[in-house]
């Protein structure tokens, strides 16, 4: 339970910070930015509680959280126009700073490993994210015009 | 509640997503540096272990708080599907195939290269997938993490914390401004499985193409949760052993070549 509890207190925490950020970063009022953020805590807290559900939690948090956001902003869900219309104050952008900032802060870890790595690591890592990247894309635009999606 | 008696930890995040904001947008050439990668510098400079500013339990705390507040991007990524789902539906072709290019691309242009650069048996694991920790869990339960395979797989790993995002970011950045793929594609291209270096990636393209960023975010979140959802399976059936194959011809070949040298 104390891992839930703790969960808890880091959203509500990291969702200050985007709130702070979407002050500052986008000109947002300090209203509409925590409104919006406490929205998109309650629906995390609700994939949280909906990924515990014993059956459920045989597949991860992220995907029960995704379901359920995906769920809520369905038109024909009841109050989505407003979900939508109060999160979208929110600017992506704000959401991540705070999220890559603690991935920073909890880099200094990884130095010292990072030290024991022979450079070739490198070149082969940075090849390996543009090719996800860049083959997924290019598949992607092709089967897209074949749909006729683009 | 160890996580509001860090409060060293949050300050310094209030204090970098301050300066990062105040510093906005930067753009130089094709290169688009956001808020979130000044901030994740930021970070790393303050976390350099010379500084002593924190100590390896906080970083560790901060490390912990990552994936909790990654769940409200998922949040505000969730909530575009919904009012996009026809398009989506229309594209579902492209969502399903677009995968197979996230679990073969990063064997088809990582695994020559640590071939090439000596690297082993090491090559397989460090190129089989990008090395997140679903990943990281296969090949220990095959291979066990002292194995060339595992020192491979945890290569990638810290390399990729360390340079994913901030590598993912600029590179989206230059192929969204050249302008030879659609948005909808990139998008796709940027659910790569990881949370931060999707959001690195996404940023990215939505800069560049800001009155398509709802459709944006609603592709690329279709495909990261398809990365999530079928990553697993995939890298295991049929990445790894793609990995394998390969691995075993290209070193064979390279053998071959160096054998004919020695004889010449």
């Amino acid at each position: 339970m104390n891992k839930l509890q703790n969960m808890t207190v880091a959203m509500i925490l990291s969702g200050l910070l985007m709130a702070v950020g979407n002050v500052i970063g986008y000109q947002v009022d300090w209203y509409s930015s925590l409104l919006g953020v406490l929205v998109i805590i309650v629906i995390g807290l609700i994939g949280m509680a909906v990924s515990q559900v014993p059956g459920l939690n045989k597949l991860p948090m992220v995907f029960w959280i995704s379901i359920v956001a995906i769920i809520i902003s369905l038109p024909n869900f009841p109050g989505s126009a407003w979900v939508i219309q109060i999160t979208k104050k929110v600017q992506f952008l704000a959401v991540t700073t705070p999220i890559l900032a603690y991935a920073g802060l909890s880099l200094g870890k990884d130095i010292e490993l990072f030290k024991k790595l022979s450079w070739k690591i490198v070149p082969v890592t940075l090849a390996v994210m543009t090719g996800t990247f860049l083959f997924a894309a290019i598949i992607a635009q092709f089967v897209l015009k074949w749909e006729g999606a683009i | 509640m160890d996580i509001l008696r860090n409060w060293k930890i949050h300050l310094l995040v209030l204090i970098i997503v301050v300066m990062s904001e105040n510093l906005g947008v930067i753009k130089y050439g094709l290169i688009i540096l956001l808020p979130l990668l000044h901030a994740l510098v930021l970070g790393g400079i303050i976390s350099f272990p010379k500084f002593k500013i924190l100590s390896t339990k906080q970083m560790e705390v901060a490390a912990g708080i990552l994936p909790i507040a990654m769940m409200l991007l998922i949040v505000k990524i969730g909530l575009d599907i919904g009012p996009n789902l026809s398009l989506l539906f229309h594209s579902k072709g492209a969502l399903l195939l677009q995968e197979i290019g996230h679990f073969f691309g990063t064997v088809i242009l990582g695994l020559p290269i640590a071939v090439f650069l000596r690297m082993g048996r090491e090559s397989i694991g460090a190129t089989y997938s990008v090395a997140r920790e679903p990943n990281i869990a296969i090949i220990a339960e095959k291979f066990g993490l002292d194995s060339p395979e595992g020192r491979g797989v945890m290569a990638t790993y810290i390399c990729g914390t360390l340079v994913g995002a901030v590598w993912l970011s600029i590179l989206t950045g230059v192929v969204a401004k050249l302008g030879i793929l659609h948005p909808y594609a990139l998008a796709m291209g940027s659910g790569v499985g990881s949370g931060s270096m999707m959001a690195a990636s996404v940023g990215s393209i939505i800069a560049a193409y800001p009155d398509m960023e709802q459709q944006i975010r609603a592709y690329a979140g279709a495909a990261n949760l398809m990365s999530t959802i079928l990553g697993i399976y995939v890298s295991l059936f049929f990445s790894l052993p793609l990995a394998t194959k390969l691995y075993n011809f290209l070193s064979k070949f390279q053998s071959d070549k160096e054998t004919a040298k020695e004889k010449a």
